[in-house]
């Protein structure tokens, strides 16, 4: 961002409006590139992080197929999604307030807050890891970055904010290099990718249900109709909002594998992942004694942005469903649903991410959670692209539905199974 | 007055409202808690279940009357026009008749299914000023007929709706918008004749002010939007569109038809027409003026040529110009003439032959001279104040601001550089320049 220094008036400095064109034309260059990418990295935040590391040193390579097969599921739904966007000009929650009775417009909205203040509570359980790498106790860092996000985001100009967070969180670039530099096994990992590979245990399917909860988060979807929505797409543009959704989410999933690779590389096989400082260790071959600052930095970006963006966009999804005032730059007074909300998820999230349980385990607990409600909402999106009312004849063919309804009964499937396997641990029956 | 005359009152009227609102409350019917209600015949039998309501929502009435419901027997659904109705009471429609004449439902010039199209979709409430969506529906028996006579917006309704069916037909009408005063949209619904089109409640979108319909237009759904927008006149919705967010409007004349679009550009003011052209792309703009009367286009086109961020980019090109020779009152005439264009003015250039520019007297000024006074005699006194105070069209903002300061006046001529006026930029528009931007977040912040 460089300054205007043309005019050497101390007079009040114009925020430059030829600059703002000259971001505007990125961006508009751009058109579309950008929700697909950003909704879909939006996944590698800590619990994404924390999930992919754990996949790694717990299964090695073991993983990689399944992943293959999420990357195919992260494609359709995403792509799914922003052509609602694309084609209605409305979000994802009034899509389905107008489409479903209102009982289900209300089971959607609930899961997807759920589902969302379980994804708060891990962002702040991530900022507190970041700080815990650095030395610094959790319980004296999560209130007040809690708080700070809230002022940032009500009345601060957040974007600023995020520009940093965004800087941060591009750490985690350091994943692919370090795959690379870590010398993992290539032969396995090109077996591991292409020959199926699924355990019947009940740790792989845990770990399996939070690996789709991570990639395919309910969230991501409203969030990635919202963007395209709100960056009034057409049908027109379709072909090439599709193609940013297709290559964000690939994107997206080939950053998981390099994080299962080359965590796997560091300390496969070493069992479950127990610390952020086990999951550090990945980053070695890139940064050697540094490679825990670096994981340190990358968390807190990548926590922290997502800390103001998930609470908010269920906020904006519910308010949009409801049908109320959703802004933040209103006063309680006229948008109390809205601000409600969001305060609420970052109150509960701060709070539950206090609790002195394993940050780790709490970070696959909250995916698991993601990939449990994951299904529930999935089924709302095929529902609506199957429907010739909606999207007319861009609705789905009969051979994309039978792939897309194929899809979501496996996510469903996943989650059932561990659903059932828990419910018979409780009874002691498995 | 004592406490307890005081209290007493207060039962009175509490009592008086309780009443009231019970009144009320019998005589409203719920769209919410009809919809699957049963539906009898005259001696009582159930017939089948009601699936939707029909009313003519584009019509001169006041009120829409329902002209039908669609009920669902057996297996079948049928219509059953309004006078085969006999009772409409909470979640349950008694028949006039013994037999039903069972028919296919087609819909009639404008006509919509209150349940499908209308209950859970977004409408305008004129006098809230805001966009929400419809919680629930009160239709009312009125002489001879059963009209729509509310809308229920607020959340305890849905939360209503969401219990079991004892509490669903039960009205509640705390927040209730008369009809009136609401602006409903059916997509589906075929509209009436173009002359009734304007019912009350679209005159009433009329009385809100463009910040507001700039607020509504930025909320509302990507059809909503454009259908609004068709409501409108032309040079109301211009005015609107000058308010709105440069993003939002960018994405809501890229969604608008070219011509309507085109309309709507040609009819804003041209320093804000060209703010909303620049942010379009060379094929979208070209579109848009390709489409203009010839002149208009030619304007813009010059003007756009200007950098964004100078003088030259944010003024506007309306110019009220006199000659010495003039009186006050002849240039008092041709400023009535402009009345439609009274935020863009606030002084008079006063040029030469050549159209050199003399002086710039402001709108006070010309107020207090008396009629007969020859311009002249203006330009002579304003001498005194220096020379006119004047900016050149690559002057940058920042500097046309320090300018403006310091001249404490509140527009500028923008000149070239022979001196002959090209355009006007005025204070507001520096305002919009040099003030960061207080939008609403959307998304769009985040993405960028």
């Amino acid at each position: 961002m460089t300054r205007d220094l043309d005019t050497a008036t101390p007079a009040p400095q114009a925020p430059a409006p030829a600059r703002r064109t000259g971001w505007r034309r990125l961006t508009m260059i751009a058109a579309v590139a950008g929700p697909g990418l950003v909704a879909a990295n939006a996944g590698n935040d800590a619990a994404g992080i924390a999930t992919y590391a754990s996949a790694g040193s717990q299964y090695t390579y073991g993983t990689l197929f399944f992943m293959v097969l999420v990357t195919i599921a992260l494609v359709m739904v995403q792509e799914m999604a922003v052509r609602l966007g694309a084609h209605t000009g409305k979000g994802l929650g009034a899509l389905i307030r107008e489409q479903f009775s209102l009982r289900l417009t209300a089971l959607a909205v609930s899961c997807l807050l759920l589902a969302n203040t379980g994804l708060v509570v891990s962002e702040f359980a991530g900022i507190g890891a970041a700080f815990e790498l650095l030395g610094v106790p959790k319980w004296a860092v999560i209130p007040p970055a809690a708080v700070l996000l809230w002022a940032l985001v009500l009345f601060g100009s957040y974007h600023w904010a995020e520009r940093i967070f965004l800087i941060m969180s591009l750490a985690f670039f350091a994943y692919p290099l370090a795959m690379i530099l870590g010398h993992p096994h290539w032969g396995a990992v090109g077996h591991n990718l292409v020959i199926p590979h699924v355990e019947a245990n009940k740790d792989f399917i845990l770990l399996a249900v939070a690996l789709i909860g991570t990639t395919v988060s309910p969230y991501m979807q409203f969030y990635a109709a919202a963007g395209v929505v709100d960056r009034g797409a057409k049908p027109a543009d379709y072909p090439l909002i599709r193609a940013d959704a297709i290559l964000g989410a690939v994107f997206a999933c080939v950053i998981s594998l390099t994080i299962i690779i080359a965590t796997a590389s560091a300390i496969g096989g070493t069992g479950p992942l127990n610390s952020a400082a086990q999951a550090a260790e990945a980053l070695k071959p890139v940064a050697g004694q540094g490679a825990e600052l670096l994981f340190a930095l990358g968390l807190l970006g990548a926590s922290a942005l997502a800390g103001a963006v998930v609470p908010l966009s269920a906020s904006y999804a519910i308010g949009e469903a409801a049908g109320v005032e959703r802004s933040v730059s209103r006063s309680f007074r006229d948008a109390p649903l809205f601000l409600g909300l969001f305060t609420a998820q970052i109150v509960l999230g701060a709070t539950v991410a206090m609790t002195p349980v394993d940050v780790i385990q709490l970070l696959i607990g909250t995916q698991v959670l993601q990939g449990l409600i994951s299904p529930v909402v999935l089924v709302y999106l095929l529902v609506l692209t199957n429907r010739r009312s909606v999207l007319g004849p861009a609705a789905n063919g009969p051979r994309y539905r039978i792939a897309a309804t194929a899809v979501v009964v496996g996510v469903a499937a996943m989650s059932t199974i561990l659903l059932v396997q828990t419910v018979l641990g409780w009874f002691d029956l498995a | 007055m004592s406490t307890s005359a005081r209290l007493r009152d207060r039962r009175v009227s509490l009592e008086r409202r309780a009443t009231a609102s019970k009144a009320v409350r019998t005589s409203l019917v719920s769209l919410a808690g009809l919809i699957g209600g049963q539906v009898t015949n005259q001696s009582g039998d159930e017939v089948g279940r009601v699936v939707d309501v029909v009313a003519r929502l584009y019509g001169t009435d006041s009120y829409p009357p329902v002209t039908g419901l669609i009920l669902r027997i057996g297996r079948r659904r049928t219509f059953v026009p309004a006078d085969a109705v006999g009772k409409v009471h909470a979640g349950h429609v008694r028949l006039r008749t013994a037999r039903v004449d069972l028919r296919d439902f087609v819909r009639r010039p404008g006509e919509v299914l209150l349940a499908k199209d209308v209950l859970d979709h977004q409408l305008v409430d004129v006098d809230g000023v805001q966009v929400t969506r419809a919680a629930d529906l009160y239709l009312a028996p009125l002489v001879d007929q059963i009209v729509l006579v509310g809308v229920d917006v607020s959340l305890p309704t849905l939360l209503r709706r969401l219990g079991p069916r004892r509490w669903q037909a039960r009205p509640t009408p705390e927040r209730v918008l008369d009809w009136q005063s609401v602006a409903p949209f059916a997509e589906q619904a075929t509209e009436g004749p173009p002359e009734v089109r304007l019912r009350a409640s679209r005159a009433a979108l009329h009385r809100l002010r463009p910040a507001d319909l700039a607020d509504i237009l930025e909320d509302l759904g990507r059809a909503e939007r454009q259908q609004l927008l068709g409501w409108l006149e032309p040079e109301r919705a211009a005015d609107a569109l000058e308010e709105m967010e440069p993003a939002e409007l960018q994405n809501l004349l890229r969604e608008a038809q070219p011509e309507h679009a085109a309309r709507l550009v040609d009819e804003m003011e041209p320093d804000e027409a060209t703010d909303a052209l620049r942010d379009l792309t060379r094929e979208e703009r070209e579109a848009l003026l390709t489409r203009m009367p010839k002149d208009e286009a030619a304007e813009l086109r010059r003007l756009l040529t200007h950098r964004e961020g100078t003088a030259g980019g944010a003024m506007t090109t309306l110019l009220i110009t006199a000659r010495q020779d003039e009186s006050v009152a002849e240039v008092r005439g041709r400023l009535a003439e402009q009345a439609e264009h009274r935020t863009e003015i606030d002084a008079v250039a006063v040029v030469d032959g050549t159209d050199r520019l003399l002086s710039d007297i402001p709108l006070f000024d010309l107020a207090v001279a008396e009629d007969t006074t020859p311009i002249a005699d203006l330009v002579a006194w304003r001498v005194q104040f220096g020379p006119p105070d004047t900016v050149h069209a690559d002057t940058s903002l920042a500097d046309a601001a320090d300018q403006l300061v310091a001249a404490r006046a509140s527009s500028l001529l923008v000149v070239d550089d022979s001196d002959r006026p090209l355009g006007r930029i005025l204070a507001d528009d520096l305002l919009d320049a040099l003030l960061p931007e207080r939008g609403r977040l959307h998304f769009r912040r985040f993405l960028q």
